[in-house]
């Protein structure tokens, strides 16, 4: 095995006390993004499937989060290689590495079994009560036994966030002799670490609805989690799909990534945004900024072109962003970013005023856990 | 090569053998301990079942470093999935021969549809049962350590009364000895032979207990022997299970390091494959459609200074990322190194390709 740089920016949380740390952090965060894309729907940026799309991947970001720290309650206490320390990626990241999750579907395949050979939630603590009253010592390995028996069970509930999330579709309404449906589906991108929520709106102009059409439905999956890249543009993705399939019509793809997460103890950043955090020098819990990309490609209009000697299909014209020329091309219609934060980063940023955020929507979480939009 | 599952098989059972050696050793530490107790001096730990031992469990380690090199021809099958996303199949080639652009558009809707998640969750899986094999390796030693341990603490207290009991015997002989000679010149001056009698019956009793501490001194001389006997076999033993176990560490880490890079190697790899064969495509594509539209040309010629505005970002970016980078690349190669030292021998037959020789 050659050596590679590629995991150079992935940290290992040896010690208990900041591993719990930064699972708390995340299921903080995960409450917040749920009223994120609430105050977005309430905007009408996004329609109300999509802000409920949305809030389904981000309750099942945070059940997968959830189980982790379970896994990982007892790191740092118990001496032994399994299950290791947790690790994420402390580059313009902040998530887990995509491994862990790719190790949990693992686990899950074998959660059953590990369920059935061990003792209830009831017997363990009950032997842990013995252990503190009769020992006189500290039930570490009881205690370990009960993380993983949380764990096991969160994988054996389900409703997680794995590291593909295969595509689902929803009908929307029918246009003409079409079917409109969105489809949505999430992947956790190995190369930056962050999870990604794709949703597409597609017209259907086939003969059998498209969820229940056993010959296009599972190439379309396929060809959707197969085409889920970050490096791939939102453009070429839905050129491919419109080449591939001939009867479906891409309208309109968005994606949106949602990360990386900042924080000054956690996680190295360059640019404004390290500054910034480290002049809100801001208390545990508080020490955070997660930002939202949202890209979104519209098809502008449908040109019949040929295809062959004898056929023709439709194919769409996608709107380009007008302003392309500026920065790096994106092959998108449009691009948000967003920046949710908690008041105190959110105040340096304000003193700051650092170049670059001005047009950064700003998502300011107040001490109640109330989300306030900024401009 | 035999395959992955035989060769798993194959471990699993060479551990589960080294396992059953590895406590029958314990067993007989501990039988020895009882014996002790019972006033038994005899511990038939032969150093030729240690040796046994150790063959046994070098014979396991190569066959799991075998098996961890042997991940490297499983990952084999990606290079082959690489090289299709390269190449064109032969029916692609035939079909270019006619035209080149049906050609190009069956290539890349072939490109569009690979994906290499299965056979990295299949690689993840793999390697995480030969990490859960050495676990178990791994925390049997550990138990085993601790039993022995803590049996080898109790002999060390035993052992250290043992001597404290040994050393004040001798000094009591040692007292002894200057009473004895004053006695026996008071008899040989002695003239009177009721006080003669007196000290003689006196001398008999002195002279007793002086063979009795000596008898004792013996006694236990030979029980710190054997107590010290046992205690370097247990040292030996647990240095040994010590070994063992760091030997499990690092075929561990040097496992979890690999396949953790491996994954993310390779879905790198089929990312920039499909990005740089498709994305250049796509634009063309949308802008045959829209062959008056003006503004893409615009954006064709910004893409110049913006990719250098990037790569002005990026490299901004790699100073920073440099800097730990190195703390990460020391810890890797030291990895590596723990690794080599141990395996010098399988390495240098792997590299070989020697298998079988």
């Amino acid at each position: 095995m050659p050596a590679s740089t590629l995991t150079d920016d992935h940290a290992a949380l040896n010690d208990t006390l900041i591993a719990r740390r930064y699972f708390e952090k995340f299921d903080r965060i995960n409450g917040h993004m749920a009223h994120v894309s609430a105050e977005l729907e309430a905007e009408g940026y996004l329609s109300r499937l999509e802000a409920r799309m949305i809030g389904g991947y981000v309750a099942r970001l945070a059940a997968s989060f959830r189980a982790l720290s379970h896994k990982y309650l007892m790191t740092g206490r118990i001496v032994g290689v399994l299950p290791g320390q947790p690790t994420f990626d402390r580059h313009e990241s902040g998530f887990p590495i995509a491994g862990e999750l790719m190790m949990m579907a693992v686990d899950a395949q074998q959660a059953a079994a590990h369920l059935a050979g061990m003792a209830s939630e009831v017997e363990l603590k009950d032997r842990m009560v013995r252990q503190i009253v009769g020992d006189l010592t500290i039930p570490t390995q009881l205690q370990y036994a009960l993380s993983q028996r949380l764990y096991y069970e969160a994988l054996a509930v389900g409703g997680l966030f794995w590291a593909r999330n295969d595509p689902d579709a929803q009908w929307i309404g029918n246009e003409g002799a079409r079917r409109r449906y969105l489809l949505h589906w999430a992947v956790y991108d190995t190369q930056v670490n962050l999870p990604v929520i794709y949703l597409m709106e597609v017209e259907d102009s086939g003969n059998t609805p498209l969820p229940k059409c056993a010959r296009r439905w599972p190439a379309v999956q396929a060809h959707l989690m197969a085409q889920s890249l970050q490096g791939l543009k939102l453009l070429t993705i839905a050129q491919g799909f419109d080449t591939d399939f001939a009867d479906l019509h891409p309208k309109s793809l968005r994606r949106i990534h949602l990360g990386p997460m900042y924080s000054n103890s956690y996680t190295l950043q360059s640019g404004p945004i390290s500054e910034v955090l480290a002049a809100a020098n801001a208390p545990a819990g508080e020490d955070w900024a997660l930002v939202w990309t949202v890209e979104d490609l519209q098809s502008e209009r449908e040109e019949r072109v040929k295809d062959g000697w004898f056929s023709s299909v439709d194919r769409q014209i996608f709107t380009l962003d007008p302003f392309a020329g500026r920065g790096a091309e994106t092959g998108t219609t449009r691009m948000e970013r967003m920046i949710v934060l908690p008041e105190r980063p959110f105040q340096a940023l304000v003193e700051k005023n650092p170049a670059g955020f001005a047009e950064v929507r700003k998502f300011v979480v107040s001490a109640g856990g109330r989300v306030i939009a900024q401009r | 090569m035999a395959d992955f599952e035989t060769q798993i098989r194959e471990s699993q059972d060479q551990v589960a053998r080294a396992q059953a050696k590895i406590s029958e050793i314990t067993g007989k530490i501990e039988t020895a301990r009882s014996k002790l107790d019972a006033g038994e001096g005899a511990i038939d730990i032969e150093n030729a079942t240690l040796e046994d031992v150790h063959q046994h469990t070098d014979l396991m380690n190569a066959n799991i470093a075998e098996l961890i090199m042997g991940l490297d021809d499983v990952t084999a099958g990606f290079s082959r999935d690489f090289d299709e996303m390269r190449s064109k199949t032969g029916m692609e080639s035939v079909i270019g021969f006619f035209s080149s652009a049906k050609s190009e558009s069956m290539r890349q809707e072939r490109l569009r549809g690979a994906s290499i998640d299965d056979k990295l969750q299949d690689l993840i899986a793999k390697s995480d049962v030969i990490v859960r094999l050495l676990q178990g390796q791994l925390d049997m030693l550990n138990t085993q350590k601790t039993r022995v341990e803590s049996n080898l603490t109790g002999t060390l207290e035993e052992r250290e009364g043992t001597v404290a009991a040994l050393e004040a015997v001798r000094a009591e002989i040692l007292a002894m000895d200057p009473k004895i000679i004053t006695l026996e010149n008071q008899i040989a001056v002695e003239q009177d032979a009721a006080a003669r009698t007196r000290l003689e019956t006196e001398m008999a009793a002195l002279n007793g207990r002086y063979n009795g501490l000596v008898q004792d001194e013996q006694v236990m001389l030979a029980k710190s022997q054997t107590l010290e006997r046992y205690i370097e076999k247990g040292k030996t033993w647990v240095d040994s299970l010590q070994n063992q176990a760091a030997t499990q560490m690092v075929l561990i880490n040097k496992l979890q390091t690999d396949t953790k890079q491996r994954v993310v190697l390779y879905d790198a790899l089929t990312s920039s494959l499909k990005t740089a064969q498709q994305q250049d495509v796509a634009h063309r594509i949308n802008e045959i459609g829209v062959k008056t539209d003006q503004e893409a040309q615009a954006a064709m010629a910004a893409i110049g200074s913006a990719t250098n505005d990037r790569m002005a970002d990026m490299l901004e970016a790699h100073e920073d990322h440099m800097v730990f980078a190195r703390k990460i690349l020391e810890q890797k190669a030291k990895a590596d190194e723990r690794f080599a030292r141990r395996f010098a021998s399988i390495v240098e037959k792997h590299d070989k390709n020697a298998y079988g020789e």
